[in-house]
């Protein structure tokens, strides 16, 4: 007792000035949790979300498909599940992680737990204001399809896979999502989907295309060859100088000038032609900050050691180019994640924020003002999955000790 | 490889060269730096070699020859060329004017030529440059695996093999971050033998070490000069070059100033500006 009126006094009360501060944010702090706390627990109208919880979260998927989505969830948990297995397996053999690392310990479940519980915790959120059996269903599936995989994994990893039946894994493993997209996409068509799965969708190919497409403008940029350098050059200053929602204006209008009718893509791949061509110019630059920070002596050691300039680029220059810019990077695709929800006014994708409008104003919610009550749903699972990928990108910048060298 | 000390190769060079060095004293054997030490046989041969810098000119008329087996050391005052000069053996500086030939490759714009002269020469450099993301058997085997396409399990042998050569095998699996400076450049030396290069260019691979490090450095260069390598060595340790060098050459202002045997450069220089450097530096 004495010790925390000591604490306090140090720390809180130690002059005038200080009082003042710690009394007037201690009472908007209060004010502010108790605000919250009673909208969540007692003013707060929850059923808007219940009954549509549904279309905030797959939109408009017909019913009678909608167990492709379920065997796909489960799919890709497994799918996952033997990723870290093998990619954990692979590092054990190259003697990247210890063996001990590696048994059951607390360490590493609290560690699994660490990075999970803000995200299995929403999903128990949703479980919980689901009112079929079939989302339980299809999340403990996924549980155990997740688990099962990472048993597996490490024994698919210790195999010696080196030359084709390596290739083969890898190309097997990549082919996987594709075939689930392509099995979801057969049966309902891009521009059906809806809910926070389009956003995730969305965010998820446009991503994977960035990427690749950001390396290669950052480089291009760098050229010897001048006319690749211009109009890589070119190509960034343009997209960077228009916003966002101007461009996929541009995409849902412009682009029937160019392309006869029966040959445009759908809406929604048009929104991943567009965060991807926008997010690649960001991170073309992002990469050619990485590019520079590389010591010039690092290109001429592997020179001198006779490496084609691919190889110094691609075993020397880049890893280290992209593992300084991690931070960056990760940065630039959460905030590609949170533009997805651009995408309902500008293309009229019915999206999760779209959803969220929408339901205030249909059935019994209509004119009831539970806007409040939707748009924190909707924050809340953008805020997750923002604040999920900022952790793992910490992560990931730790195991590869980015500033411990 | 114990015959191969500096006085018989001295001797050799005024044999086989049949130079008009043979009236005898030791500070004329080298009178001019194309005439070499080693086996005989010329490894690297530059001629009349010009590099400029915008209208800085770095280097001014090199004329080197150095045979195989021979270690040459390079020294003189800061900014004389004498880096400019070993990097554009191997084309890290492209030379302005003149030949350069390394091991009877004459080196040209040919990217696949330029590769060629790069396999066959390794480099050490004052800060190391090792590849930070990857381990330190990583960085050994990295070059044979891809340019040499040694297979995996070949490279690792005969990358631990070099690593008990500098005496460090048990840091194998560390990452560069982990050593010691002395541990590093004796990885970065590792790295260039691993090609199994036929002549290794140093460029003051002690300059950047903690005093103490410096000899386990130095000793392992020995332990190459023993076993027959041809080297080109740009360094201050002046013990290292009278212990072991076949050939010193003093550099100033982008020149040859002065060539000669180890005894002859700290015992009787001949031009005024080699003796005002060396008694700088001694
Ligand atoms: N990339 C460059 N651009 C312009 N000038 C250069 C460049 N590299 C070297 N020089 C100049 O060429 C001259 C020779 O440089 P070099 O590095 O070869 O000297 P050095 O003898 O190795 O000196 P040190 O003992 O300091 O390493 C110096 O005057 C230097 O300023
Ligand atoms: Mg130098």
């Amino acid at each position: 007792m004495t010790n925390a009126v000591t604490w306090a006094r140090r720390n809180l009360f130690r002059s005038p000035f200080d009082a003042v501060l710690t009394i007037v944010f201690g009472i908007v702090g209060l004010f502010i949790i108790h605000r919250s706390l009673n909208f969540i627990f007692v003013t707060g109208r929850w059923d808007v979300i219940r009954v549509n919880l549904r279309l905030l979260m797959i939109g408009r998927f017909p019913d009678t498909h909608v167990l492709r989505i379920a065997v796909t969830v489960v799919v890709l948990a497994g799918w996952a599940g033997l990723l870290a297995g093998l990619i954990r397996a692979r590092q054990v053999r190259a003697g990247r992680v210890d063996v001990g690392a590696t048994r059951l310990s607390w360490r590493r479940v609290s560690d699994v737990a660490d990075r999970l519980w803000l995200p299995a915790f929403v999903v128990l959120l949703i479980l919980m204001l689901t009112s079929t059996s079939g989302p339980w269903v299809m999340a403990i599936a996924a549980v155990v399809a997740a688990a099962i995989g990472r048993l597996i994994g490490p024994y698919v990893g210790r195999l010696p896979l080196i030359g084709l039946p390596g290739v083969l894994l890898m190309v097997a493993l990549a082919v996987v999502p594709v075939i689930l997209f392509f099995y979801v996409v057969s049966a309902v068509g891009f521009d059906e989907w809806g809910g926070f799965m389009l956003n995730l969708f969305l965010a998820v190919c446009s991503i994977v295309l960035c990427f690749p497409l950001g390396v290669a403008l950052a480089l291009g940029r760098r050229s010897t060859l001048p006319l690749v350098r211009v109009v890589c050059t070119l190509y960034i200053e343009l997209v960077r100088g228009a916003p966002l929602f101007v461009l996929l204006l541009l995409a849902n209008v412009a682009l029937g000038f160019f392309i006869p009718s029966n040959l445009t893509p759908s809406t929604a791949t048009r929104a991943i032609i567009v965060f991807t061509l926008f997010t690649a110019a960001y991170m073309a630059e992002i990469v050619r900050g990485g590019l520079q920070s590389v010591p010039r002596g690092q290109i001429e050691a592997a020179k001198a050691l006779g490496l084609s300039p691919v190889r110094q680029m691609g075993l020397i220059v880049l890893p280290q180019a992209l593992r300084n810019v991690i931070p960056a990077q990760i940065g630039q695709l959460i905030s590609l994640f949170k533009d997805t929800s651009l995408a309902a006014l500008a293309m009229g994708l019915f999206e999760l924020l779209e959803v969220s409008t929408i339901i205030t104003s249909q059935g019994d919610f209509r004119g009831q003002g539970l806007i409040g009550e939707t748009i924190a749903f909707a924050a809340l699972l953008f805020w997750t999955v923002s604040y999920t990928m900022s952790r793992e990108s910490q992560r990931l910048e730790r195991k590869l000790g980015v500033g411990t060298r | 490889m114990s015959e191969h000390t500096s006085d018989e190769t001295a001797s050799d060079a005024m044999g086989d060269t049949g130079s008009d060095a043979t009236s005898g004293t030791v500070s004329e054997v080298f009178a001019d730096a194309t005439q070499m030490a080693g086996t005989g046989e010329v490894m690297i041969e530059l001629e009349h070699v010009d590099k400029l810098f915008g209208d800085f000119k770095a280097l001014s008329d090199i004329n080197v020859r150095v045979g195989k087996q021979e270690v040459m050391v390079v020294i003189g005052p800061s900014g004389s060329g004498k880096s400019t000069m070993i990097r554009c053996i191997n084309r890290l500086e492209e030379h302005d004017r003149g030949r350069i030939v390394v091991d009877g490759t004459e080196l040209s714009n040919d990217l696949r030529n330029i590769q060629e002269i790069r396999r066959e020469t390794g480099m050490v450099f004052q800060s190391f440059n090792l590849f930070p993301h990857l381990t330190v058997i990583d960085n050994v085997t990295l070059a044979p695996r891809n340019v040499r396409k040694l297979s995996k399990r070949d490279a690792i042998d005969m990358g631990m093999a070099l690593l008990e050569h500098v005496r460090i095998p048990e840091q194998a699996k560390k990452y560069p971050g982990q050593l010691s400076g002395g541990q590093q450049q004796r990885v970065a030396i590792a790295r260039a033998l691993a090609m199994k290069p036929k002549v290794m260019l140093f460029d003051e691979p002690t300059s950047a070490l903690d005093p103490e490090m410096i000899n386990e450095v130095l000793d392992t260069m020995k332990d190459l000069a023993r076993d027959g390598m041809t080297m080109i060595v740009v360094t201050h340790e002046m013990g290292f070059a009278r212990e072991v060098a076949d050939r010193v050459l003093f550099m100033a202002e982008g020149e040859i100033v002065e060539v000669g045997t180890p005894e002859h450069f700290f015992t009787d220089p001949r031009e005024e500006r080699t003796k005002q450097f060396l008694a700088q530096i001694l």
